[in-house]
């Protein structure tokens, strides 16, 4: 006899039961989180007037947490940084910013139901992007749906611009440096020098990441065609049990150049240890990501041996701009710490802030249609990091690319090329032996 | 070439040390309890984090520092398993400690990362950059420590597996539960300080792993990956398996290296894959008593 | 006397049955209620961001059935899932690229996920079928890892960069009442599969296979061939699923087509509603997935929600231990005895029929206790 199927019942039950509730959880959801506001409002201490009129709110999802946080919360504070600024000098069309913030927990799925939280939910005016070429993606097709501009300062990947939501409805502005473009500097450099003063030999090595490859493989190219010889190029997994075999192939190669292709500052400390077991003195050492990371990368990897060490940028503490020294002076004010020790990743947010800034002044408003066309317009506007000029992909044209080294003994992060450009000190070469 | 090949093989064998010290106590924990223990990647970590506070707080050795992250995280260990894993029984208990292990491994992330933040650090000793010329070759001192270190380790755990009363009840829990239970073992008993052994250990392959890696919470995922494979292809429970498999397969992986290193990795698990497909106990593994 | 215990048991028998059936109509016309409620759904809460919730819970709501069709009925938990779930994501991503589809025509592409869902099955299966527990857990890890690296190794699966769906150029709302009612669909056909197979002699002998797999062998069950076809259906329906969370995504890159975490997540939330029950999946899914998203939302700054998330699962399997599906089956049924003797009038030949496996937790054989 076939039982009767009382768990067909049961199951049934159960069924209409997780559907009833879910149903609740959803809208309870969806209708306590509005009241709730995780916001991180920006206005500031006694000086800002109350304003009468409606403020700004501007809406991001950042990485707090997961594995681009430390990047993320950087950026959090350049927008935040550049919010209280803003609300102290009376605001943005006389009306306060208020910033809302929410964690993606670098995930893809987080990041899309954050931005469809901020636009349909909170109904936020303007939206500033995430952190990471990766999370750019999800998040510019959402934005196009809505119809809103994403500005953003950290997903300079071509796969980026090259995204149908972008081709299709071009919503997405990099206010950084395309980064294809930013060994440039370096390989005029070595090109400048007289052929019998080239390095011979470069190696290449690179992390699997489509931030870090393209600029590495670029400069490849044209060292290459200049008759430095490449002894070794090699793309490795980001997670990898132990960088020290690739490094110690690279050290084995005596190569006189190295270029890697590094994320972050854990790969270059890695690299670096294994060179120093290796007795292995590269004359010239450039990375693509890490040494710009302030004071996490001399404490990484000790401050004499971040001497020499180079690495392309848009920005610098140093950098001779009326607004990035007050910014600089405003994160220490705030944080603590030295100049050297501010991070890259603040005065891309805080520049994200300023382009949004002048696209609504310039419009007299928050309607995203008329800033998308704005900022196509050919328009050169200022930052931190300096001119921003959009093309049509929403590439930043008119981002130079500058070279920055360590130098004194690791204390002071200078900018040397181009050799030309203002600011540009004098460059050390070759790079000092790795100490102890 | 043949240098390069060589050189790949030294690097091998010197990371497997570092990975046979994380991958040890983990089989020693498969043998006795039956589970796998998600949480070992993190409780690596943490190793390295508490032998992080001692080396820059109190400025105490990184090898010093073991007497006292050792028993710590004993401690720990024996915690754990008293309180959370000890009650999972039924037929579900596989896919229960896989989540209860994977819930301790969240909250001590969760906790690391509260305290410490992102950022990564890595552990600092005067030994750790240098290195010393053998036939040629740069051999670094650390890594030789590591070595050393795990072969001491696993001579350690052999001695008491094999010449402690405590050890033969282990070995007895191992081979048959019921039976143990029979002769009197206190088989709880052996199952926590067993735990707690195994997590022991982890607090010399964290200091390892810290001072050869930067590292932050987020570290331990890529880990466990590694070790689960590294100890399924030695055989489950066989320490000196955990030492030849972390060895044989870090050498594979430095070796395709020098071909491609985007392929190492999967050589790694595809290697993996194959062995147990020839032999599904592993290197040492031995046979359970009643598959399944 | 024998025709009064016959009598008695005739009419025990009858009033059983009635009992039965009534529970059959009440369950039916729930179901109804259930499937018009959700069909109504998204014309209640118009809302993007509710059914944006609603879809990612349905996506797993059908991605967790399929998981638990083979590994909660079958008892061979599988780790390596998301290998199908990505491979369905970029099996759409890499047609749509290469063949230039765009618009609607990208749904069509679904089958072909499915598709390769299986065929990868097979041969996966194949190997790692031969072993069992922890050693085949762990080769579903090595093969899931061996995805990943292959897709961020290989040029046609895009590497680190990944694939990007193309732009569907419809309104928010529009946009995912559209996907709402392909994953309602995707999650409700799951389910119904899940129902045919646990009612089948298939289902049985997969149960076998859980309880006991060298006996039910010995009784003549072709066990590889049923777990195999098990295994090959469950990454079937796993690929269709990653293939439309692809396109309301918009883009796969390895580390998310292929989410080391995107596994436990399945055991999680089917072990919360009831590992090898029906409901049991559907139940985690609702519960899990949309509370994550909000979760993450609510407790945005701080760690906390990551310790707080740890903590829950302890909760559950500590003192849920068998599911919250079984669980509550059991209260009902013991409100519902409460105060009646138990039924020992009844002759062992016409006895009501054995209560269903996973309400009985009883192993069927010695189990490891520490």
């Amino acid at each position: 006899m076939r039982p009767h199927l009382p768990w067909f019942s049961k199951n049934g039950l159960a069924l209409s039961a997780a559907a009833v509730l879910s149903a609740g959880l959803v809208a309870a959801c969806s209708s306590s989180s509005s009241s709730s506001t995780a916001a991180t409002s920006a206005s500031t201490s006694a000086s800002s007037s109350p304003s009468t009129k409606a403020p700004i709110v501007i809406g991001a999802s950042l990485s707090l947490t997961g594995d681009f946080s430390a990047d993320g919360q950087a950026f959090e504070r350049g927008y935040q940084l550049w919010a209280s600024d803003v609300n102290a000098h009376g605001g943005l069309l006389g009306r306060q910013v208020t910033l809302k913030i929410l964690n993606d927990n670098s995930s893809p799925t987080q990041v899309q139901t954050n931005y469809e939280t901020l636009f349909a939910q909170d109904k936020v005016d303007l939206a500033f992007g995430p952190f990471s070429s990766l999370l750019t993606t999800p998040s510019a097709s959402v934005a196009a749906r809505y119809g809103f501009a994403l500005v953003e300062g950290a997903g300079g990947a071509p796969s980026v611009f090259e995204s149908p939501a972008n081709m299709s409805d071009h919503n997405v502005f990099d206010v950084s440096l395309p980064i294809e473009d930013e060994m440039l500097p370096f390989v005029s450099w070595i090109a400048s020098m007289p052929a019998s003063q080239r390095p011979k030999t470069a190696a290449y090595p690179m992390a699997d990441d489509p931030f870090a490859d393209p600029p590495v493989q670029l400069a490849q190219q044209q060292l290459q065609a200049l008759g430095v010889k490449t002894v070794y190029s090699k793309i490795f997994p980001a997670e990898v049990a132990s960088y020290k075999p690739a490094a110690d192939q690279v050290a084995a190669t005596g190569a006189q150049v190295v270029v890697l292709g590094s994320t972050d500052v854990p790969t270059v400390a890695a690299f670096i240890q294994a060179f120093q077991q290796q007795h292995y003195n590269p004359k010239m050492f450039i990375c693509a990501a890490g040494p710009d990371q302030g004071a996490a990368f001399t404490s990484a990897v000790g401050k004499p041996n971040a001497t020499g060490m180079m690495v392309p940028n848009g920005w610098y503490p140093g950098y001779a701009n009326a607004a990035s020294q007050a910014m600089v002076q405003a994160y220490v004010t705030k944080y603590g710490g030295s100049p050297s020790d501010v991070n890259a990743d603040v005065a891309e947010g805080y520049s994200v802030g300023q382009v949004m800034a002048q696209a609504v002044t310039a419009t007299g408003g928050t309607d995203n249609a008329k800033i998308i066309s704005y900022l196509h317009s050919g328009v050169t506007l200022s930052s931190v990091q300096g001119p921003v000029k959009f093309d049509s992909l929403g590439k930043n044209s008119a981002a130079a690319a500058f070279t920055f080294q360590w130098q004194d003994n690791g204390t002071t992060f200078k900018q040397v090329l181009p050799v030309s450009a203002a600011g540009s000190v004098a460059i050390i070469n070759p790079k000092p032996n790795w100490t102890s | 070439m043949a240098r390069e090949i060589y050189q790949a093989i030294v690097d091998g064998v010197l990371v497997g040390g570092v990975y046979a010290l994380m991958a040890v106590g983990l089989t020693l924990i498969f043998g006795v309890l039956d589970i796998i223990n998600i949480a070992q990647g993190v409780l690596v970590i943490l190793g390295a984090y508490l032998s992080y506070v001692l080396s820059t707080r109190l400025h105490i050795d990184l090898f010093v520092g073991l007497l006292v992250t050792v028993p710590a995280m004993f401690v720990i260990g024996v915690i754990i398993q008293w309180a959370f894993i000890r009650r999972l029984r039924g037929r579900e208990r596989t896919s229960m400690t896989l989540l209860v292990t994977y819930a301790v491994a969240l909250i001590i992330e969760g906790i690391l990362y509260e305290i410490f933040g992102p950022n990564p650090k890595q552990l600092n000793a005067s030994y750790v950059q240098s290195s010393v010329r053998i036939f040629g070759f740069y051999l670094s001192d650390i890594y030789l420590y590591g070595f050393a270190l795990a072969v001491l380790m696993v001579v350690a755990i052999y001695l008491l597996l094999y010449r402690t009363t405590f050890g033969r009840s282990v070995r007895a829990t191992m081979q048959d539960e019921t039976a143990a239970r029979l002769v009197g073992i206190d088989v709880n008993r052996v199952a926590a300080l067993t735990f707690g052994v195994g997590v022991a250990v982890t607090a010399a392959g964290g200091m390892m792993f810290g001072a050869t890696n930067s590292f932050n919470p987020n570290s331990g995922y890529d880990l466990i990956s590694r070790l689960l494979a590294i100890v399924i292809l030695g055989g489950l429970g066989s320490i000196g398996g955990a030492l030849a498999a972390s060895v044989f397969m870090l050498t594979v992986e430095s070796l395709v290296d020098i071909w491609s290193p985007e392929w190492a990795i999967v050589v790694f698990f595809a290697a993996l894959v194959i062995v147990l497909v020839i032999r599904p106990t592993g290197f040492f593994g031995r046979q359970p008593v009643r598959a399944q | 006397m024998k025709a009064d215990t016959v009598k008695a048991e005739e009419a025990t028998a009858r009033t059983r049955a009635a009992s039965v059936s009534r529970q059959r109509v009440v369950a039916g016309l729930a179901l109804i209620v259930l499937a018009v409620a959700a069909i109504e759904f998204p014309l209640v809460f118009s809302s993007p961001v509710v059914t944006n919730y609603a879809i990612y819970a349905l996506i797993f709501v059908a991605a967790v059935s399929a998981w638990n069709l083979f590994s909660g009925f079958s008892g061979y938990i599988s780790l390596g899932h998301a290998v199908f779930f990505g491979s369905g994501a970029y099996t759409v991503g890499i047609a749509a690229r290469d063949w230039h589809i765009n618009g609607v025509a990208v749904f069509a592409l679904l089958p072909l996920a499915a598709a390769v869902g299986a065929v990868i099955a097979v041969p996966f299966g194949l190997v790692a079928l031969r072993v069992r527990r922890h050693t085949f857990i762990v080769i579903t890890i090595a093969v899931f890892f061996i995805f990943q690296l292959m897709a961020y190794n290989f040029s046609f699966t895009g590497g680190s960069v990944g694939v990007s769906a193309p732009f569907l150029p419809w309104s928010p709302t529009s946009f995912n009442d559209h996907f709402y009612y392909i994953t309602l669909a995707c999650a409700a056909g799951t389910i119904v599969i899940a129902f045919l197979i646990r009612r089948a002699r298939f289902g049985l002998q997969l149960r076998a296979i859980r309880d006991d797999e060298d006996r039910a062998r010995g009784l003549g069950v072709h066990a590889m061939r049923v777990k195999l076809s098990a295994f090959v259906l469950s990454g079937t329906i796993t690929a269709l699923v990653g293939g439309v969370w692809f396109l309301y995504l918009t883009q796969v890159q390895p580390p998310s087509g292929f989410d080391p975490l995107f596994d436990l997540s399945l055991v999680l939330m089917a072990f919360l509603g009831g590992l090898g029950t029906i409901a049991g999946p559907v139940l985690g899914a609702l519960i899990i997935e949309p509370g994550q998203l909000y979760l993450t939302i609510k407790y945005t700054n701080g760690y906390l929600s990551e310790i707080l998330l740890g903590v829950l699962f302890l909760v559950i399997v500590l003192f849920v231990p068998r599911g919250l599906v079984p669980t509550a089956g059991e209260w009902i049924r013991r409100l519902r005895t409460r105060g009646r003797p138990a039924s020992g009038t009844v002759s062992p030949a016409t006895s009501a029929p054995p209560a269903p496996p996973e309400a009985s937790e009883a192993p069927a054989r010695e189990a490891r206790t520490t």
